[in-house]
């Protein structure tokens, strides 16, 4: 018990320096770039998995925010040539604003209205990337766009980036612990676990679900600001719905309750898409099954989760660290 | 004025697909409180399930119905294997596994069936109708056809039978409805084939217009979903009626102000009704807000 | 000077008229029993009063203010609290922190502060899990502070939804059927439970079918029958009353035996024995 204890203080630790030393130890560019795009991603689901492991609302436009705070941040720092620190705070300005004229009218809503909001305000987002061509450079998107810079500093190697993307998804993740733990982590579960019994308490459910729903956006709309950063270009085919629907899916596997376990689910299946790059010597057949089931994969995964473990990875590291006594409780 | 004609023939058009995929939509909300994401699949299943077995050399009025059966079926599959094993009946978790489900149908069908479009001959041979010089097309008659036939159908089964009888109690109240003996599992099992079997019917009598493939169900859910809401969700006159005036408001859309919007047309509407008025056109007392 | 002054509520259900011209007065530092065959209306009438109903008609006074048309947290936060009949905590927090949740819905230091961990936040935090720690103690269920409300037995689910209800810091205290499914050994700890809310300056009112502990326990009863009040009373007046007698008599109310034991048995002056007890 006590071993299992120290491993849970000390393993965020041990985590944060293997994170931290790992453009240390792999040189290969591509790889690095992997990884920084697995950062990418897990700050998306951080803030997503806020929104779905402790409030319990599904958002299926998530990557909409994402492509939001790349259009403003690359529109920022091409169009208006602002520096990009400038951009960035930019990205997170707007993903707020669109995260706020979504919320507030469709939170008022019994819960299932958010799920199909969100899907609407997607595709009609993804749309307008696609059309509207001044602000957004249209089907052939923002190309172009400069390197993060912090004051003179500009990162342009791909250790940098990778060093950029993680620490801000380190400074998110001590953000939204710091929020879960307290009143306002406890106020989501409590209206995840009952609406009526939150109400009842006191909650302000709706004021508590709006809040929760822009804070996922505007660390949506910054992840693709660095999207934007790292990749240099940005193009409306990338924030679909089927990538939110991925976001979704490491939000469901991750888990209700946790952070750790949306993040891993999030590096995890980040990583499946470059399954081959990543293991030398795999069968080219191999992994081109890979590649071509991997959407069939996730899909299974959610459909497993959601019947098996509905509280996801988080879930059942939970449950192992109680000594597996707890029922399951369905 | 011919070409207002037109356009409501258009609209009309569309606007019975619509309907059929909003009813099925209805139809699982009514059973389950729970929005069923494979909505959309399972009209792309209608439509390429009937091109696979019309290719394979069945006459076309017998693929059309082995499609829409084996969709049906799929559906009834779907539930047990993935709804059914959520015992607590949650609508957030039910939501997910449909989510999950739609992504396995759609990459399922493209592993047997393979990424081409592919086309399917009209029902009836033969040329378009003219009428106040406006053309209508044999296949557009089809639709509207089968439309009336198949929710005709429908009110029937849901007012007259038995079986209609226990859906309706599924839908008003779970518990009391079995506590009088009805066995919900099944309704809720029955739900979803009727579901696909809607949507199954829309996909296979408008792919000899549009062609079918495996990616055309995300965007028609969205479609179906939103004539839902702009009727009245849980309502089947509702969705009717919202099919309908979708089509009406997408085809006016494309023709007078320009068709690159027609797609954009019922996320807006969506959107709208979800903020003005969440009960639909149709609903009652606005029970949708907390 | 009464506490809570319910005037002509009256709430329809389509063609249904669940509560019908409801009038009574609650005055501070009692306890008071709403009773009534199944179907009386009690429960619409308590989400009328708490606002989880709009009654179609009249007036809730509440210290003298209006509290019709008040949301559900309003009310809360005017000073009314409530539990549900069918036990509403919070599964994934521990009992500790459903009651946590109570008495932190009237702190207003928010997410910013709780985001950047800000000491106003902590230290919030930390006299809330103190508050939680007294509360449960004063209930006598402290031990289970830490254990998830999904793995509390029945009872003990019951007595941490009250918990929940005080940390609102009410002045009153709806509870609805806080006994059904507890054993004898329960109940009577839940008599003891509510005295000591009662006697911490909580006016209390309970729905309840446990006749026992209802006359044990309160100081005046109204009795609902098919909406409308039939009589209100001190409960020796209630027992003898041949109104409320025949309303848990008549209609095919076989769960309820009346206010004073199986029918046909003399009234005793000592309401001790519940209906199938004896």
């Amino acid at each position: 018990m006590t071993s299992s204890r120290t491993w849970r203080y000390a393993a965020p630790f041990v985590i944060a320096v293997i994170v931290a030393i790992l453009p240390l130890v792999v040189t290969d560019r591509f790889l690095l770039k992997v990884f920084t795009f697995a950062g990418v991603n897990a700050l998306v689901v951080v803030g997503l998995s806020l929104l779905f492991g402790y409030a319990g609302q599904v958002s299926l436009g998530h990557a909409a925010f994402v492509g939001i705070g790349a259009y403003a941040a690359a529109y920022c720092t091409v169009q208006l040539h602002w520096p990009w620190i400038l951009g960035f705070v930019a990205a997170g300005a707007v993903s707020a604003l669109g995260g706020l004229v979504l919320a507030v009218p469709s939170l008022r809503l019994k819960g299932y209205y958010l799920a199909v909001a969100t899907l609407g305000f997607g595709e009609l987002m993804a749309l307008s990337f696609k059309e509207a061509e001044p602000v957004t450079g249209g089907v052939d998107g923002f190309t172009g766009i400069p390197y993060p810079a912090l004051g003179p500093f500009e990162l342009r190697t791909a250790s940098s980036l990778y060093w950029l993307v993680w620490g801000i998804v380190g400074v998110a993740l001590l953000i939204a612990w710091n929020t879960s733990s307290l009143r306002p982590g406890r106020a989501m579960r409590a209206l995840h676990g009952s609406e009526l019994g939150a109400q009842a308490s006191g909650v302000d459910v709706v004021g508590v679900k709006v809040r929760t729903f822009v804070m996922s956006a505007v660390i949506a709309g910054l992840a693709g600001a660095l999207y934007a950063g790292v990749v240099g270009f940005v193009s409306p085919s990338v924030f679909t719905l089927s990538a939110s629907v991925t976001f979704m899916a490491m939000a469901v596997i991750g888990g209700t309750g946790s952070l750790a376990g949306p993040l891993l689910a999030a590096v995890l299946l980040t990583l499946l898409q470059y399954f081959d790059a990543l293991i030398p010597g795999i069968p080219r057949s191999t992994s081109q099954a890979l590649q071509e089931y991997r959407e069939d994969i996730y899909a299974l995964a959610i459909i497993l989760v959601v019947i098996f473990a509905p509280r996801g990875l988080g879930g059942l590291w939970r449950r192992r660290d109680r000594g597996g006594g707890e029922e399951v409780r369905q | 004025m011919s070409e207002l004609l037109q356009f409501l023939i258009a609209g009309l058009k569309n606007g019975c697909i619509y309907a059929l995929v909003a009813l099925g939509f209805t139809v699982v909300f009514a059973a389950t409180r729970a929005i069923n994401f494979a909505q959309g699949e399972f009209f792309m299943l209608g439509g390429m399930l009937g091109v696979a077995f019309w290719q394979l050399g069945l006459p076309l009025p017998l693929a059309a119905v082995a499609a829409v059966a084996a969709t049906a079926a799929i559906g009834a599959l779907f539930e047990l294997l993935a709804v059914r094993p959520i015992k607590d009946g949650d609508p957030l978790r039910i939501i997910i596994v449909t989510i999950g489900g739609a992504v396995l149908l759609r990459q399922l069908t493209l592993h047997f069936l393979g990424p081409d479009e592919r086309p399917l001959d009209a029902f009836s041979a033969g040329a378009s109708f003219k009428v106040w010089g406006a053309a209508i097309e044999r296949q557009t008659v089809w639709i509207w056809a089968v439309t009336v036939v198949s929710v005709a159908v429908l009110a029937i089964l849901y007012r007259r039978t038995a079986f209609g009888k226990a859906m309706r109690a599924t839908a008003i109240r779970r518990d009391a409805a079995r506590l009088v003996g009805v066995n919900v599992s099944l309704m809720v099992t029955a739900s979803f084939a009727i579901a696909a079997g809607l949507g199954a019917v829309a996909g296979i009598t408008v792919t000899p217009l549009t062609q079918t493939v495996f990616s055309v169900g995300a965007g028609m859910g969205v479609k179906g979903f939103a004539a839902a809401v702009l009727g009245g969700l849980g309502d089947p006159v509702g969705a009717v009626c919202g099919g309908l005036l979708l089509g009406l408001l997408e085809a006016l859309v494309a023709g007078y102000i320009d068709p690159v919007y027609k797609d954009a047309v019922a996320m807006v509407v969506l959107l709208l009704v979800l903020f003005v008025r969440p009960q639909g056109i149709l609903g009652g007392s606005g029970r949708e807000k907390l | 000077m009464s506490l809570l002054q319910v005037r002509h509520v009256t709430k329809r259900f389509g063609g249904l008229t669940a509560v019908d011209d409801v009038s009574f007065d609650v005055f501070p530092g009692t306890i008071k029993a709403l009773i009534g065959p199944n179907g009386a209306g009690k429960s619409t009438l308590f989400n009328t009063l708490t606002g989880f109903e709009k009654p179609d008609g009249g007036s809730v006074l509440f210290e003298g203010r209006e509290l019709v048309g008040r949301r559900a947290r309003d009310v809360v936060r005017a000073g009314l609290a409530r539990t549900f009949q069918n036990t509403q905590l919070f599964d994934e927090l521990s009992a500790g922190e459903n009651v946590m949740v109570g008495r932190q819905a009237h702190q207003g230091k928010g997410f910013t502060a709780a985001m950047l961990r800000l000491p106003g936040a902590t230290a919030e935090d930390r006299e809330a899990r103190e508050e939680a720690g007294r509360l449960l103690r004063l209930i006598g269920i402290e031990e289970w502070v830490d254990v998830p409300a999904a793995d509390l037995p029945a009872g003990i689910r019951r007595l941490v939804e009250i918990a929940r209800a005080l940390a609102t810091g009410p002045r009153l205290l709806l509870l609805d059927e806080p006994a059904a499914g507890l054993n004898a050994t329960e109940g009577r700890e839940l008599v003891h439970t509510l005295y000591r809310v009662r006697d911490a300056g909580v006016t209390v009112v309970i729905v309840e079918h446990d006749m026992g502990l209802v006359m044990d326990v309160s100081d005046e009863i109204v009795v609902l029958d098919r909406g409308r009040k039939i009589a209100e009373g001190p409960p020796r007046m209630i027992q003898l009353d041949p109104v409320v007698i025949a309303a848990y008599l008549g209609g095919g109310e076989d769960e309820d035996d009346g206010p004073a034991g199986r029918p046909g048995r003399c009234v005793s002056t000592a309401p001790a024995d519940a209906p199938g007890d004896a």
